[in-house]
């Protein structure tokens, strides 16, 4: 393939001085015209990284921005190309679009983890200038129809290929959000290992609802849930707290003495950390050692009045055995009703 | 995390909405029965908590749909909040299932065409170990991704790429929901023991 490049084009390739292998392994690739549709009806901005993967050749090459000298436009047979990779990106687009727009509205922090992956990859932009490391690099272009793409030192440069390469670390860009919202992921890199523990943590996941379900059912027979709005309200009241809390100061019984608890408040926590900690390091090993502890931090709690230990038991083994409980295991250990970490925190700071 | 207590109350409010709703209906019912309800109004509650309709929720709540029994309950729930986006969507998820079917049938047959043909050129045997260990990672790769697709809702029609998105989203919304859950029936024992003491006394 040879490259085609206006003298412009030509001058920013060559731009990094080690790159000049880069200048024999240019390509150009042509739009797909039916795609211009599409991908006008999108939003430039939403569009950051990981959400195009092909590349595009931008039709103005005089009018390129500053990311052009880290930009490598791909060739290949136009038709082709565009043709296998259009139908994909089509049924991607639908996917994108509303992908995009729970981009923009959930901050939450697979948000933010992108967030900052995005500003990562913006500063990333700008100080592929200065770098002399042969990276890949998927840019933003001010048009937004286009990615650019460009080839790694010593590797095939025909658009499948860049292709396919773009899909992978797209692929692999998504494993390290997820690696972050599965706990435990920190220490396995490869794809089917990661896909190992997601798969292991959604089904314990989707047990558990399953077991809370059948345990309300059981609680509550009578599945009166006029007396929750009392408890919605409560709940609403108080943004960061978790609501068991205020349920026990609403209904002021002896039963509930939390505030004898306060003082032992602290030494939950620091049991809490410290069961949390053990667990950490024996995610799998989880067994007596555990269990006995928790036993014996229970029958000195005040809660001897709750339900019979018997099916404590039986609930903390079962739970023991799914995967990935660290928030599981607070709760249940501790019968604060946590159901996250906050709750500790909360608690050792009242 | 601010987006996440906005999605939990939002999730709570609206199952409790729908414990209302199907145990105004029937007065008794199986120990089972009650189970299943609860979980799909927290499924459906969870799925419309979601102010962005991503593809797993679509796909949660037109299965539900699918059953009989069950959409009066969904259609309840979910009130007039935009019915028309979920049909569209839901089209479309149809659509591009149907698509990817077929795709998958067309890539089969010309796989086995291809593979007599490779039989027939192969004369070399000798794999190196490089390959081997990367096709048999493939081979588990695939075979995981088959696993995730049938975990998670309406993942048979997404590639790779999405299917690890909306992987993300199911597990951020499982844990809300599983956050929640646990309160409530923490909050319910703890109503019922009351009630108990006060029984007692």
């Amino acid at each position: 393939m040879n490259p085609q490049l206006p003298n412009t084009l030509q001058q920013q390739c060559f731009y990094n001085p080690n790159d000049h292998m880069f200048a024999n392994h240019s390509a150009l690739v042509k739009p797909d015209p039916g795609m211009d549709e599409y991908w006008a009806g999108l939003h430039a901005g939403a569009f950051c990284d990981d959400q195009l993967g092909y590349g595009y050749m931008n039709p103005n090459p005089v009018a390129q921005p500053v990311e052009t000298d880290q930009a490598l436009f791909l060739q290949g047979n136009s038709s082709s190309v565009s043709a296998s990779v259009s139908p994909k990106k089509r049924k991607s687009q639908s996917l994108q679009v509303v992908s995009d727009k729970e981009k923009k509205t959930k901050g939450c922090s697979e948000g933010d983890s992108r967030i900052t992956h995005d500003q990562n990859s913006n500063s990333k932009e700008a100080s592929n200038n200065t770098s002399s490391k042969d990276k890949s690099k998927v840019s933003e272009v001010q048009k937004p129809d286009y990615i650019h793409v460009r080839a790694r030192r010593g590797q095939a440069t025909d658009s499948h290929s860049l292709a396919e390469r773009v899909r992978r670390e797209k692929i692999s860009e998504r494993m390290k959000y997820l690696q972050d919202l599965v706990p435990g992921c920190n220490k396995i890199t490869g794809k089917a290992g990661m896909l190992d523990e997601i798969i292991n943590y959604v089904q314990s996941l989707q047990k558990q609802v399953e077991f809370l379900s059948m345990k309300l059912a059981t609680v509550n027979p009578e599945l009166d849930f006029n007396i929750d709005n009392a408890f919605a309200k409560e709940i609403f009241q108080c943004s960061t707290s978790e609501f068991p809390a205020l349920g026990c100061s609403s209904t002021n019984s002896a039963y509930f003495q939390l505030n004898s608890m306060d003082q032992g408040g602290v030494s939950y926590c620091g049991l809490d950390m410290g069961i949390n900690a053990a667990e950490m390091g024996l995610r799998r090993s989880i067994s007596a050692p555990i269990s006995i502890p928790d036993q014996t931090f229970l029958d000195s709690s005040c809660y001897n009045q709750m339900q019979p230990s018997g099916v404590w038991d039986g609930d903390i083994q079962n739970l023991y055995r799914m995967e990935y409980e660290q928030e599981t295991l607070i709760p249940f250990q501790s019968h604060q009703f946590t159901g996250s970490n906050e709750g500790i925190n909360m608690k050792t700071e009242t | 995390m601010y987006t996440s207590s906005m999605l939990k109350k939002e999730f709570l409010n609206k199952w409790i909405k729908g414990l209302q709703i199907c145990c105004s209906s029937k007065n008794k019912m199986d120990l089972m029965e009650r189970k299943k309800k609860i979980k799909l109004s927290a499924d459906i509650a969870m799925a419309s908590a979601n102010k962005t309709a991503t593809s797993w929720s679509n796909a949660l709540i037109s299965e539900a749909k699918k059953n009989k029994q069950d959409t009066i309950l969904v259609s309840q729930l979910l009130g007039s909040k935009s019915p028309l986006k979920l049909q569209k969507s839901t089209n479309m998820i149809i659509s591009i299932h149907k698509r990817v079917q077929c795709k998958k049938i067309l890539k089969r047959s010309c796989f086995n065409a291809g593979k007599r043909m490779m039989k027939k050129k192969k004369k070399n045997l000798g794999i190196s170990r490089s390959n081997f260990a990367t096709t048999i990672a493939k081979r588990l790769v695939k075979k995981r991704t088959k696993v995730l697709k049938r975990l998670v809702p309406g993942g048979e029609s997404m590639d790779e790429v999405s299917l690890i998105k909306e992987a993300m989203d199911y597990i951020l919304s499982l844990k809300v929901q599983v956050d929640v859950m646990r309160s409530v029936v923490a909050a319910a024992e703890v109503l019922i023991d009351d009630k108990l003491l006060k029984l007692v006394e």
